[in-house]
């Protein structure tokens, strides 16, 4: 397993290393990391915005093999906090580590499986007490696994054979929603047009976006557009 | 009582697990005539080698009494790959906040009616909120869930109605099966625990997690170590070689470990004290 960095690479339209700190931005986090393990291309592409030498470090001590963040983390369905690793040899070893760079053991690493058996994992951490780190996952652990899910879409499709195998296939439910929002109605509207509560307009959308690897619903609505899956108004 | 055994735990619970397949071979092979696989009375499928979450359901002595499974809709579940019949053709729902639930059922056997804290009505609750408590605390906005029509009228009736359905009922086996769709907010939440009177913390605390595992085995007590009547020579030899280890110890992690082999080694009386502990001694 090699770690490449993509944030060295270039990269048509994106920029992932300015999304980590985007991410950390907005959730008062201090690092973040991705891990992706694509099977189609064979790759294993990693990226951070920890400082340089702990990078250096953590790939010449091959941390890569045996952080429990990453083995265990990806056979779980929900975001493991660090907490649960603590009694891990291997995790105190790391973070001994990670310490002398100033890195906290207050973190968590968010699972992302996809359609293919590729698996995304997605950590950040923030040096706090237990008790403000209780608190603030509790505000931002659905942004981020919005975040994890739309940062693992995009590295897995950057590879041209994963993306022509991953055209997005919207329902034909999704497909009316995103047509009547091309259309300049709001989520309510189109709930009452449709006659389906708003909450369920709402998963619909998320799902939309999600498939059209889309953080927001223009993005979304622009790009199914783009597809010929949504007629411009 | 409720129990979470994921990919991360799930190797120190396999009674636990055993006893939720078999409870799943009742339920979906016998009961509802649903066409599983059923070996060795457990019902088992593709899913379960990938690593889901499992809410289990626990009685006072332990058994289980109650199962659901999780998954992502990001990637294979059974929507997408078994259950499309239900969808009508069209692609599932996708989205890092949503996620599958399936073979949800509760033991009618061991359960009473009624609602006492030993029925049916409760243990369905009980896991319906613990379910719905996970997904909500690791991030999860809604679940879809693949039930029967009776489980539908039992959600119906426990305050906690989906809010819609993807897709249309199909005939199953004997009974018919549909994708129900629910809010994991903390209104739902509060609403099923109110109808079924459902207070305080419902997961199992460590200790009780521990007692819970296979290594636990709180009938036979640890067996005594014999004391090792070792010849004055090998006495020596492995008193001198506990003294070196921890005096050669590098790091406070190598001298940590040279004296635990050493309190070892004297706890089975194969070195004296007061000569193998070293520098300080």
């Amino acid at each position: 397993m090699s770690v490449i960095d993509l944030s060295n690479l270039p990269y048509p339209g994106n920029n992932l290393r300015s999304f980590l700190d985007s991410v950390c931005e907005e959730n008062e986090l201090d690092f973040a990391a991705y891990a992706g393990m694509d099977p189609i291309a064979q790759t294993v592409h990693g990226f951070v915005n920890y400082p340089d030498e702990w990078q250096t470090r953590y790939v010449n001590e091959g941390f890569q093999h045996r952080d429990p963040a990453l083995l265990l983390a990806s056979r779980s369905i929900a975001p493991v906090d660090w907490q649960r690793l603590r009694g891990e040899t291997t995790f105190r070893d790391i973070f001994r580590a990670a310490s002398d760079h100033g890195i906290s053991e207050q973190g968590l690493t968010v699972p992302v499986r996809g359609p293919y058996g590729d698996v995304g994992l997605f950590s950040v951490t923030r040096n706090c007490s237990d008790r403000e780190w209780g608190l603030l996952k509790t505000k931002i652990l659905g942004g981020l696994q919005t975040a994890a899910v739309h940062l693992h879409d995009n590295v897995i499709q950057s590879h041209s054979l994963t993306r022509k195998l991953t055209h997005p296939s919207l329902s034909a439910r999704e497909l009316e929603i995103l047509q009547w929002i091309a259309a300049g109605k709001s989520q309510q509207d189109v709930g009452d047009i449709l006659s389906i509560s708003n909450r369920t307009v709402e998963v619909h959308l998320r799902s939309g976006r999600s498939k059209l690897g889309a953080l927001t619903t223009p993005q979304a609505v622009g790009r199914a557009i783009g597809l010929g899956l949504v007629h411009p108004s | 009582m409720i129990i979470v055994i994921d990919g991360l735990n799930r190797h120190r619970y396999t009674r636990l697990l055993d006893e939720m397949f078999a409870l799943r071979a009742r339920v979906f092979g016998q009961r509802l005539g649903w066409d599983v696989d059923i070996i060795d009375g457990k019902e088992v499928d593709q899913f379960d080698a990938l690593d889901p979450a499992y809410v289990i359901g626990l009685n006072d002595t332990g058994h289980v009494v109650s199962c659901v499974r999780a998954l992502q809709t990001t990637g294979p579940h059974m929507l997408s790959d078994v259950f499309h019949d239900i969808l009508d053709g069209e692609p599932p729902l996708r989205s890092a906040t949503l996620w599958e639930s399936t073979r949800f059922c509760v033991d009618t056997d061991i359960l009473e009616r009624g609602n006492t804290r030993n029925s049916v009505s409760y243990a369905t609750c009980e896991l319906m909120a613990a379910s719905l408590e996970y997904a909500k605390n690791s991030g999860i906005s809604d679940i879809i869930t693949v039930i029967d029509p009776v489980m539908n009228r039992v959600l119906k009736r426990s305050d906690c109605a989906p809010y819609d359905y993807v897709g249309s009922t199909k005939l199953m086996g004997k009974v018919s099966a549909m994708a129900a769709l629910l809010d994991c907010s903390d209104a739902r939440i509060g609403k099923i625990r109110a109808f079924a009177g459902i207070e305080g913390n419902i997961f199992v605390s460590d200790q009780r997690a521990y007692e819970l595992s296979d290594e636990h085995t709180p009938t036979t007590a640890a067996p005594k170590v014999e004391a090792v009547s070792a010849d004055a020579h090998v006495r020596q030899l492995l008193e001198e070689y506990c003294v070196d280890q921890i005096t050669d110890a590098d790091t406070l992690e190598d001298m940590r470990a040279a004296k635990r082999l050493t309190e070892m080694l004297v706890e089975a009386g194969m070195v004296d004290k007061k000569h193998a502990s070293g520098t300080h001694g």
